[in-house]
């Protein structure tokens, strides 16, 4: 809320300056996010007397004026384009000189061969009014010469009312605030109502349909009013305050809303029909044009301030155009009401109509100002627009609630705070926001939790306890750790000492965390950076991994801020390559990346995600350099990668494997499944691939070969051996044979490291792949690969006859069930 | 033959043989010259095989100065053969040599994202004071991340949040960490001291300072007799931790509907310290953290009973400590992935 300082002090005396104040209030809660001092940026504009004013010879839309500015400068020229100015008023004159807020210069220029000795302002180049279009008119005793910034400079604090203090979102309220940080006294504005006959009741009548919708409904008439606009210091005020002033009937109401926190509403009181106002819910298939222009449909959960002739406005949130307060207005009717939040706020957000009126009935509404407000503004509107205050009010509920009682244990405030805090002291802490406090009573209950039953006070603990008297205007405070606050924000939190937890300690938990920081450090130690992506992606990336837009098990953003983060990510995949594509744009071919995150999906309706490693390398994984040649990110690059990961957070290797089906992105001669033992079943750890040629080419990526894996780490956590044990080595010699076995068509090398691993166990100490041939003298399709068996019994030393026993064993085997043979 | 004879081709051949051994410029050279020398058909073999035509008294000296000149070859031989080992030495580290100013072999350094970091980093420091971390799901539900914390659906103070919804009834996407509040109280009995790190979504438009997805971290203590001193304790030490010993803090009140009392943690300005300027609205304090006593209707949600148990929780934004740990300016900085910025973090 915007509060000018000027106006403030109508209700409380503030003598400390606008910084000192701004920082009492933000420690008392009302948090000051802003200091304008007003004004400050209007150099050499002073107030000017219009000597003459004469159409301009050369010209058909420019004035020529003389002004005087002091008794001792002579008097200048002034041209002017707006035509509301006349001999003898008083206006604001930028002299030769002067800057203007945004900091335009005003010097002297030639208009129509003329010269202009300067600028007559408007009350918008001033950001003192919002009218633009002819000059700011001074009330005739402005004083000549004086500087703008003295006469109508101010200083406006930006302050962050919490959703909670719907009573501080007002002058009053922030006076109060005011006056409990520095102990002043808050003035209340005086109202006193000349009353005429006819009474109110002959004018307007008040039907509520709902009062749980309507709890209270005040109207009040004031007939022989002239409609204009407000004068120079409300325009000001409500400018400041951030509201744009309309007419003095309408800144009246608005007046209110800002002095007293308490919104209300004028009607032209002739456009109700018969005087007969119904509050009620809007019927199927009303309609409403508002005082935007715009014609409403209005749903049936609507509340509607209505006539016998159909809705004249949306309560709590806007008026209708029909019922308008405009010039040719000569009396109106006040709405003062009390609407149920929750109604107001799903109009407002169904409407997208959120106004300061709608923000303020959100919060609740005292019922107490129904009436005063009502009284407020119709003391206003003939203080500023004439005519005759109708005796006496309609009012629909005209009883004062009594203020609540709040039984607190004092001992209770201090524990929470762990501050001791002295029951005088908390009572005059309290008396400082109004709370008054007197004994409690055996049988209080004191209120821990809303919506759950209360303590009730035994004979001892009511002798210690208190019960605040809580005013009307504060509904926030509600509970007994509501207390707790309001004794803590008015005493000053840096009475809360500081220390260490002394309770004891939770028992031993494992670090979630401990895997994937292994793994991270792991994967940056070999030179990867990690990256964090977008969880929220676009359709196109999913399409792109064959999941259509409309995929059933795709989570979708109902209110998006973009069509490309409008679905929640199924796979790191996308986030990934285009952070690939992205540093390619900045002429990198280098890149190796990963990232830990959550992918999502929809399982039986039910959102469930989990977390997963991506790796992706494009371009040079060696860092070439004149001692090291370039090497290319692929398929085995990737595979390394998450061998040594594996090892690293203790899980055996992934076994790979060619799988039955590809995704689109996934290259489908160089796409391996990988699998890890888990609790002696293979379990599938994820996916390693070079990515489609066509899936490159749509996301533009200039690598012509990128490699990928995306692993589940909760897989990868649950393949680690809860214990890691030492296996005794043996000290007797191994020895090694080396078998170069050729192989047809479509035997992979994974079916041969398995059935050489079966048919030799348990003497396979080592197996190793080191080299893989095809071509002459082997026939066209077949391949030879060279592995390195390393054979060693336990105890003791292998015989010749053992060792040949065995390679043979293995020959037979591969032939057998590969139709291998050794090459010789 | 006599002996002046034989002792005289015995000189002869010392002579010739330490010719021989200083001329061997090679370590094979040298072989051959011990070979022809001293070998079984050496020369020296082949002089003293004429002793056999000696006088029988004559012999001993002969055989002596044989054996003189032996020595005296191998002795040669040995010095020669070190002086070769040297020479070669000497030639073999000339021929290695380099030009040292090459750089070495580029071994990639990888780096470790700065948010993700930052995250270990406030989980490192409470973690020393007994906080242990847990997590909870990014599409959440309404009723954790809203309703189970004082937050009634339509209540104003949904406005502090402008959520991104799914088309999952009843779920959205958490606007906070809080919900893990709910998560831990429900899972694990007091003594509870839990951080819970996470990404989140708010519907905002992106700009140097707002992002539509951030992370933060949640924590919760939850005891007989916790209070907010022991809050304003470890806050203390968090700000000492991460920013350095001796930098003033303080509480001022703040608005949650899940703490009560709610505070705002505040650290005197990193940038100015205290003096005021733009990065802290000229306060002289950076705002670094919400927190405050855990609700008591949240203490019942997540099945607890405020009349036994006390509680602190806060909320603090990985992005914001991690701005001003690395005086990063521009919060998007950290979802581009530009390698330039993730490299410094090596
Ligand atoms: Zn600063």
């Amino acid at each position: 809320m915007r509060v000018p300082l000027s106006w403030l002090r109508d209700y409380v005396d503030v003598d400390v300056s606008p910084e000192a104040l701004a920082e009492r209030l933000t420690l008392l809660g009302m948090e000051v996010q802003g200091i304008e001092h007003r004004g400050a940026d209007w150099q050499r504009i002073v107030v000017g007397e219009l000597l003459t004013v004469e159409p301009h010879p050369g010209s058909d839309h420019l004035l020529v004026t003389t002004v005087r500015t002091s008794p001792q400068e002579p008097v200048l020229t002034v041209l002017t384009g707006a035509s509301n100015v006349a001999a003898g008023q008083h206006v604001p004159v930028a002299v030769p000189g002067a800057v203007l807020p945004g900091g335009r210069r005003i010097e002297v220029t030639r208009m129509a061969g003329r010269e202009s000795q300067g600028m007559l302002c408007s009350g918008d180049e001033l950001g003192l009014t919002t009218d633009a279009d002819g000059i700011l008119i001074l009330p005739a005793d402005a004083p000549v010469g004086v500087a703008m910034t003295d006469l109508f400079g101010d200083v406006v604090l930006d302050i962050d009312v919490k959703p909670n203090r719907g009573d501080a979102l007002s002058l009053i309220g922030l006076a109060r605030e005011v006056a409990a940080a520095t102990g002043a006294r808050v003035r209340w504005p005086e109202i006193v109502l000349g009353e005429s006959e006819p009474p109110t009741e002959s004018h307007v009548s008040v039907e509520v349909e709902d009062a749980v919708l309507c709890p209270r409904f005040v109207a009040r008439y004031v007939g022989g009013v002239r409609v204009g606009p407000s004068s120079l210091r409300v325009q000001a005020r409500l400018t400041a305050a951030g509201v744009r002033p309309v007419s003095n009937v309408v800144d009246a109401s608005n007046y209110v809303m800002l002095e007293l926190g308490k919104p209300t509403h004028t009607f032209d009181a002739d456009r109700i029909t018969d005087g007969r106002i119904v509050v009620r819910l809007a019927r199927p298939g009303e309609r409403l044009e508002t005082l935007d222009h715009v014609l409403r449909d209005l749903t049936p959960e609507t509340l509607l301030i209505a006539d016998s002739a159909g809705p004249l406005s949306i309560a709590g949130v806007m008026g209708g155009a029909s019922s308008e307060v405009g010039a040719a207005t000569t009396a109106v009717v006040i709405e003062s009401a009390v609407f149920d939040p929750v109604t107001i706020r799903r109009a407002a957000h169904h409407h997208a109509l959120r106004s300061e009126a709608s923000l303020r009935f959100e919060k609740g509404q005292e019922s107490r100002l129904a009436r005063i407000g009502a009284n407020r503004v119709a003391q206003l509107i003939q203080a500023w627009a004439g005519g005759q205050i109708a005796a006496g009010c309609a009012d629909t509920n005209p009883v004062e609630p009594e203020p609540s009682r709040l039984p607190f244990r004092p001992w209770r405030v201090s524990s929470l705070l762990g501050a001791d805090v002295p029951v005088a002291e908390m009572r005059a802490l309290l008396q400082r926001v109004e709370v008054q406090t007197e004994p409690a009573g055996r049988g209080d209950v004191v209120p821990v939790a809303a919506g759950f039953p209360g303590v009730v006070l035994g004979a001892a603990d009511a002798a210690r306890a208190l019960v605040a008297i809580v005013p009307p205007h504060r509904r926030d405070l509600e509970i007994e750790a509501d207390v707790t606050e309001e004794v803590a924000r008015v005493m000053g939190y840096d009475r809360v000492p500081g220390r260490l937890p002394e309770t004891p300690m939770p028992e031993y938990r494992p670090d979630p965390r401990r895997t994937v920081d292994a793994a991270r450090d792991a994967l940056a130690g070999r030179g990867l950076d990690e990256v964090v992506t977008h969880a929220l992606v676009g359709p196109v990336d999913h399409e792109r991994l064959g999941m259509p837009a409309d995929d059933p098990a795709t989570i979708r953003v109902t209110n998006p801020l973009s069509i490309d983060h409008s679905q929640v990510r199924r796979s790191l995949l996308p986030g990934l390559v285009r952070v690939l594509v992205e540093n390619e744009r900045q002429r990198r071919s280098d890149v190796s990346l990963f990232e830990v995150g959550h992918v999502h999906r929809l399982v039986d309706g039910v959102p469930a995600e989990r977390p997963m490693l991506g790796v992706l390398l494009g371009g040079d994984q060696s860092g070439a350099a004149w001692n090291q040649a370039a090497r290319p990110a692929d398929l085995w690059e990737v595979r390394g990668l998450v061998m040594a990961l594996c090892a690293r957070v203790g899980a055996a290797p992934p076994s790979a494997a060619r799988p039955d089906s590809f995704g689109p992105f996934e290259h489908p001669g160089r796409t391996a499944v990988l699998h890890v033992e888990v609790d002696g079943g293979a379990c599938e750890l994820g996916r390693a691939f070079e990515l489609h040629p066509s899936y490159l080419e749509a996301v533009e990526a200039r690598s012509g070969h990128v490699a990928v894996a995306l692993l589940d780490l909760d897989v990868l956590q649950s393949a680690i051996p809860a214990v890691r044990r030492y296996v005794p080595f043996p000290r007797v010699p191994a020895v090694e044979r080396d078998l170069a076995i050729v192989v047809g068509d479509g035997t992979l090398a994974g079916d041969v490291d398995r059935v050489i691993r079966e048919s030799t166990a348990p003497l396979l100490r080592g197996l190793r792949l080191f080299d893989v041939y095809a071509g002459a003298p082997l026939a066209p399709g077949e391949r030879s690969l060279a592995f390195r068996l390393t054979l060693q019994a336990a105890e003791r030393t292998l015989t010749d006859e053992e060792i040949d026993a065995t390679v043979a064993r293995v020959v037979d085997a591969l032939a057998a069930r590969l139709g291998a043979r050794i090459r010789s | 033959m006599d002996l002046d004879t034989l002792s005289a081709r015995l000189s002869t051949l010392e002579q010739a043989g330490l010719d021989a051994i200083r001329a061997a410029s090679s370590p094979e050279a040298l072989e051959a010259v011990q070979v022809a020398y001293l070998g079984r058909r050496g020369e020296l073999k082949t002089v003293l095989g004429g002793i056999g035509a000696l006088p029988a008294p004559d012999r001993p000296q002969v055989g002596a100065i044989g054996n003189a000149v032996r020595e005296a070859l191998e002795a040669a031989l040995e010095i020669r053969r070190r002086e070769l080992q040297t020479a070669a030495l000497d030639a073999r580290l000339a021929r290695e040599t380099v030009d040292v100013t090459l750089p070495g072999r580029p071994f990639r350094s990888g780096s470790l994202h700065p948010l993700i970091e930052t995250n270990r980093e406030i989980a490192r420091i409470f973690g020393q004071f007994g906080f242990v971390v847990y997590e909870g799901p990014e599409v959440e539900s309404d009723a954790r991340n809203f309703q189970a914390l004082n937050i009634p659906p339509d209540h104003p103070a949904r406005d502090l949040w402008d959520t991104l919804y799914v088309d999952v009834p009843g779920y959205l996407l958490r606007t906070h960490t809080s919900p893990g509040q709910i998560h831990v109280m429900q899972q694990t009995a007091p003594p509870i001291r839990a951080l819970l790190p996470g990404r989140c979504f708010r519907y905002e438009a992106v700009d140097a300072s707002h992002g539509f997805e951030f992370f933060q971290v949640e924590g919760l203590m939850v005891d007989e007799g916790t209070t907010m001193a022991d809050l304003r304790g470890l806050l203390d030490a968090f700000a000492q931790a991460m920013f350095g010993r001796g930098r003033p803090t303080r509480f001022r009140p703040g608005y949650y509907p899940f703490t009560e009392p709610s505070v705002a943690f505040d650290v005197q300005c990193v940038v100015c310290n205290g003096v005021g300027c733009p990065s802290c609205k000229r306060t002289g304090w950076m705002t670094i953290l919400g927190a405050g006593m855990v609700h008591p209707v949240v203490l019942r949600n997540g099945g607890l009973d405020p009349e036994r148990y006390q509680g602190f929780a806060f909320g603090l934004g990985t992005d914001r400590i991690a701005i001003l740990r690395y005086g990063i300016d521009d919060i998007r900085m950290f979802l581009e992935n530009d390698l330039r910025f993730l490299e410094q973090f090596s």
